[in-house]
């Protein structure tokens, strides 16, 4: 048997391993753990416990991001921060729909900017927003539409963004030069999200929105919410003006001051171990589907599989790659989960790399596509998790319906990026 | 310095890793359990120093 037939055949035991799975009820991060282990089984390595121990290292700093920049989150939404900006926000626009749109719209990208995680943005932010949304006669569906897409951007925005975190560190390349490229699109698309889907919203009831609202503490100012913040962007950017003469403190303990400032300045007492389990539970799917994919993509490198991958992708008419961009991005996002970025999206990069174009700004386009996967059974994790915290009874259907006009603007917008990324290559600068 | 770092991220290492067992301690679902313990090898293979 040649070595393309042999990798073929694991592959489609690996195909075979995860659809029996699923189809057994289990769990997408299982599944994939359980691919990982037929695929070993069938190229003849058994259960390799080295190459199981090296992938589930494989995204562990990214891990740790995670969970200090969800913590950071949950911990300024414990001390009410989050509902004193809603609220400060609401008294101040409420007889103006536009800038009341717009400053929406950027507060539930924060969250998961900073995360890279969608789920946060619709756990911290969702619940607050969709009060506010319904308040002006916007349909529950709609309501969900708007709070999903744009939780799906602010995953894609920056700083963090694991589909192109994971993709670079799959091709070797550094995750710099990203933070415009994915600036620009997530924050305009946003806007236009919430604008088509808000056409005809009515002005806030204010004393309807203020009462459904959590209370803030008494106590909480806009120097206590901006705080952590600071803290963050100083360390931030304090590594990278005086490179040499500090030493590199990385994402994750940067994180951990601005979780621990918002700690110390919060008006009300906060149990941060509760908050810390409560943290670590909520990311369980998330964490565990990173170490799960990682130890999947290294047992595929072991195997042969991801090489068999990667040399048909980039060997795949560039023209056909980029009219089913649209659809392979979210329907691998939508089985996959982060799992896609390794498997797709380091051949596709390599592809993109291999005929001239911008890999930085493809991959930016790229990670605005998938996270629209994120409502697309069979995980659908994000867009179910959208509907019950928005409280939608209308059926799951009409949700889907609401997000289509954005998502093809989203498609469209990330296909071009990717198709004219060498004329984009300008954006990426830091 | 970067001993400092390196010390604060064996710490926040081990406070996560103590919230994974805490939560594998108080999970009753085997699915829940046994991705606890995947996601759990690499945190205590780095405070254990093997990897």
């Amino acid at each position: 048997m040649s070595a393309t037939t042999a990798a073929a055949v694991i592959l489609a035991v690996m195909v075979a391993a995860f659809v029996v799975a699923k189809l057994l009820k289990v769990s997408t991060e299982l599944s994939l753990f359980a691919a990982a282990l037929a695929g070993a089984l069938a190229g003849g390595k058994g259960v390799p416990a080295r190459h199981i121990v090296e992938g589930a290292f494989t995204y562990f700093d990214i891990v740790l991001i995670f969970v200090t920049a969800t913590l950071f989150m949950n911990l300024l939404k414990e001390s009410g921060a989050a509902a004193f900006v809603v609220r400060a926000i609401l008294r101040r626009f409420h007889r103006h729909k536009a800038p009341l749109f717009v400053l929406l719209a950027l507060l539930l990208l924060v969250p998961g900017a900073l995360t890279g995680a969608g789920s946060v943005t619709v756990l911290i932010m969702g619940g607050m927003a969709a009060t506010v949304l319904r308040t002006m006669d916007i349909p529950g569906p709609k309501v969900a539409a708007i709070i999903f897409i744009i939780a799906g951007l602010s995953a894609a925005a920056p700083p963090v963004n694991l589909w192109a975190m994971l993709t670079a560190a799959g091709v070797n390349m550094p995750y710099v030069g990203f933070f415009l490229p994915l600036l620009i699109p997530c924050v305009l698309l946003s806007l236009l999200a919430i604008f088509i889907l808000g056409a005809k919203a009515k002005p806030v009831d204010l004393a309807k929105a203020l009462a459904e609202l959590p209370e803030a503490p008494a106590k909480m100012t806009w120097l206590r919410v901006a705080a952590p913040f600071l803290v963050f962007f100083v360390f931030v950017l304090a590594g990278r003006v005086f490179p040499f003469n500090l030493p590199a403190l990385g994402l994750p303990l940067v994180f951990a001051a601005a979780a621990g400032t918002a700690l110390a300045l919060s008006p009300a007492r906060i149990a941060l171990l509760r908050v810390s389990r409560e943290t670590v539970h909520q990311l369980l799917p998330l964490v565990g589907t990173l170490t799960c994919a990682g130890i999947l993509v290294q047992i595929m490198a072991l195997t042969g599989v991801r090489g068999l991958i990667a040399v048909t992708t980039v060997t795949l008419p560039v023209t056909v790659v980029f009219l089913t961009l649209f659809l392979i991005l979210p329907v691998s996002e939508s089985v996959l989960m982060w799992g896609a970025a390794p498997v797709l999206g380091v051949p596709l990069v390599l592809l993109f790399n291999t005929i001239g174009l911008d890999p930085v700004v493809a991959l930016a386009g790229m990670s605005v596509i998938w996270p629209l996967g994120d409502a697309i059974p069979p995980t659908a994790i994000i867009g179910r998790l959208t509907a019950t915290t928005v409280g939608m009874k209308e059926p799951y259907g009409r949700f889907l319906r609401y997000c289509l006009v954005p998502a093809v603007l989203i498609a469209v917008v990330g296909t071009l990026m990717v198709v004219f990324s060498k004329k984009l290559a300008f954006l990426a600068v830091f | 310095m970067h001993t400092v770092v390196t010390a604060l991220y064996y710490l926040l290492t081990a406070y996560v890793a103590v919230m994974l067992v805490w939560n594998f301690l108080k999970r009753k679902n085997w699915q829940e359990e046994a991705l606890y313990v995947i996601v759990l090898i690499p945190f205590l293979l780095r405070l254990l120093r093997l990897k």
